[in-house]
């Protein structure tokens, strides 16, 4: 997907957040859309109906502006979580170039991570490219639900379902408080734009 | 528990919440020594019934609902990617379709067959539409309308039928479809030239080559698009050396095509070879092969 425009020296990746229902993906995005609105240069698409459920995906275009000479655009996308929209997630992983996968902390979600990663690395497989090489970060989201005496697993059971093969950097995370959302866009975006870098020669 | 029970009701995660008011439930009725043990009872049942309800009301909640044109339009701008304008607008068409939009991808794939974009590639699509909107009796409607219009020739109103008919049957559908007789008015008009919708739809094409670094090996390829009797077969980046071998003239002497209705052999010549500038596949290489008429 990733588009390089050599003579206006611009270039426009696509970041998918992926994980399974109601896992924060959305809440993500909504943060990021409020916290950085220098970046965000129109309006979140977000399709939902009712229960406040991703039914097609939500769509935030950011600008970033000039890094080592290069306008660089970004544009994040949202999948439905779950299990039946399999299709639709097909749909949104097209021309992905980068994925920040959204685990959910609560004890209760264990399996639904463990099966979204899996559908993740399936569709991926599908589109032709592989989990261990795609641009990935993790975020182990909800993690303030313990406070209020949630039972919600430990990064290193999270770290051990998910990241014992992938090893890829991870940032435990709320959302819905804006903790640790903006270090996991950081960090894809350095992931992506690093793999970018390899695959298009886009900086000077 | 309740609290926990509560949280995941407001988290949406309306199974477990469930989950976890019927296991307080269990608990409370067992106790013995539990005071206001009724109220405790029937607080927990209505908390299981407003969830039960969430629950039913997202079960029959329509699966995808139709957009409204503006963001029926800007699924089509973000998952359109091919350079060609023919390509491009049956991608687009196809988008609608595959985020549920049937109605409004209906209506496009009318107008590309009315100009006479891809017309065995938009009617099939337009097929899988009515099926999804389970709507048979009109796909039958429909195929009894394009047998009396020119955009197709018997042999491809065949394939149509067939198509259609695997369809309905694939979804439980008993409609009848009628078969396609020989008729004047389906007929190719004399002298016409054997135009797309003439040739079978090839969905692979197996050879193997026999010179170059290549020779003996047999190599296969999902065909990505068909024009007429041309097929355009997609490389990755990564078998540079191969894209390199097969260059535009390059003859080969025994294609296996597959075909969802057939697997033939035929003979044909590398007509083309780009390396993919922009979109997902950038880097990739397409590859046009050119299969002898006959």
């Amino acid at each position: 997907m990733a588009i390089f425009n050599a003579k206006d020296r611009i270039i426009e990746c696509k970041l998918v957040y992926y994980g399974p229902g109601r896992c924060g993906k959305t809440t993500n995005l909504e943060y990021i859309f409020k916290a950085f609105r220098k970046q965000t240069n129109s309006e979140m698409v977000s399709i939902n109906t009712m229960g406040d459920r991703t039914l097609f995906f939500d769509f935030l275009p950011m600008g970033l502006g000039k890094i080592r000479g290069c306008d660089v655009k970004v544009q994040l996308y949202t999948v439905p979580g779950q299990s039946r929209y399999r299709s639709t997630r097909k749909m949104v992983l097209k021309g992905v170039d980068g994925v920040v996968f959204v685990a959910d902390s609560l004890e209760v979600r264990r399996k639904a991570n463990l099966l979204s990663l899996k559908d993740l690395a399936d569709n991926l497989k599908e589109e032709g490219k592989s989990i261990f090489n795609i641009p990935l970060v993790l975020q182990y989201n909800k993690r303030d639900l313990e406070q209020q005496g949630i039972p919600i697993l430990p990064l290193e059971t999270l770290e051990q379902d998910l990241n014992s093969k992938l090893k890829v950097p991870y940032h435990p995370a709320s959302a819905l408080k804006g903790e640790g959302v903006g270090s996991t866009l950081k960090e894809a975006l350095l992931v992506t734009l690093r793999h970018l870098q390899k695959e298009l020669h886009w900086t000077k | 528990m309740l609290k926990e029970a509560d949280i995941y009701r407001t988290q949406g995660l309306l199974s477990d919440s469930k989950a976890k008011y019927m296991e307080l439930l269990s608990i409370i009725v067992k106790s013995k020594t539990l005071p206001n043990q009724e109220k405790l009872i029937a607080g927990v049942k209505s908390k299981v019934r407003a969830v039960e309800k969430s629950l039913n009301e997202l079960r029959d909640a329509p699966e995808k609902p139709e957009l409204s044109e503006e963001l029926q339009g800007l699924i089509k701008k973000l998952f359109t990617f091919s350079q060609t304008k023919e390509a491009a607008a049956i991608e687009g068409a196809v988008a609608l379709a595959k985020f549920g939009q049937y109605e409004q991808a209906l209506k496009e794939f009318h107008k590309l067959l009315e100009q006479g974009v891809l017309p065995v590639v938009t009617a099939k699509n337009m097929i899988k539409c009515y099926t999804a909107l389970k709507a048979p009796e009109a796909a039958v409607a429909q195929l009894a309308k394009w047998k009396t219009r020119d955009f197709f020739s018997t042999e491809d109103l065949k394939y149509i039928r067939a198509f259609l008919k695997t369809s309905l049957e694939k979804e439980g559908f008993t409609t009848p479809v009628p078969e396609v007789e020989e008729t004047p008015a389906s007929l190719p008009s004399k002298g016409r030239k054997k135009k797309e919708e003439e040739f079978l739809e090839i969905s692979a094409i197996s050879f193997n080559l026999q010179a170059g670094p290549f020779t003996g090996q047999t190599l296969d390829f999902d065909v990505h698009f068909q024009s007429a009797n041309t097929v355009t077969v997609l490389l990755p980046s990564t078998k540079k050396d191969l894209a390199d071998s097969l260059v535009p003239g390059t003859r080969l002497n025994d294609i296996q095509c597959y075909s969802p209705i057939t697997v033939f052999r035929s003979t044909g010549t590398v007509s083309g070879s780009t390396k993919i500038k922009q979109g997902p596949r950038r880097g990739d290489y397409t590859l046009d092969i050119t299969l002898d008429a006959d």
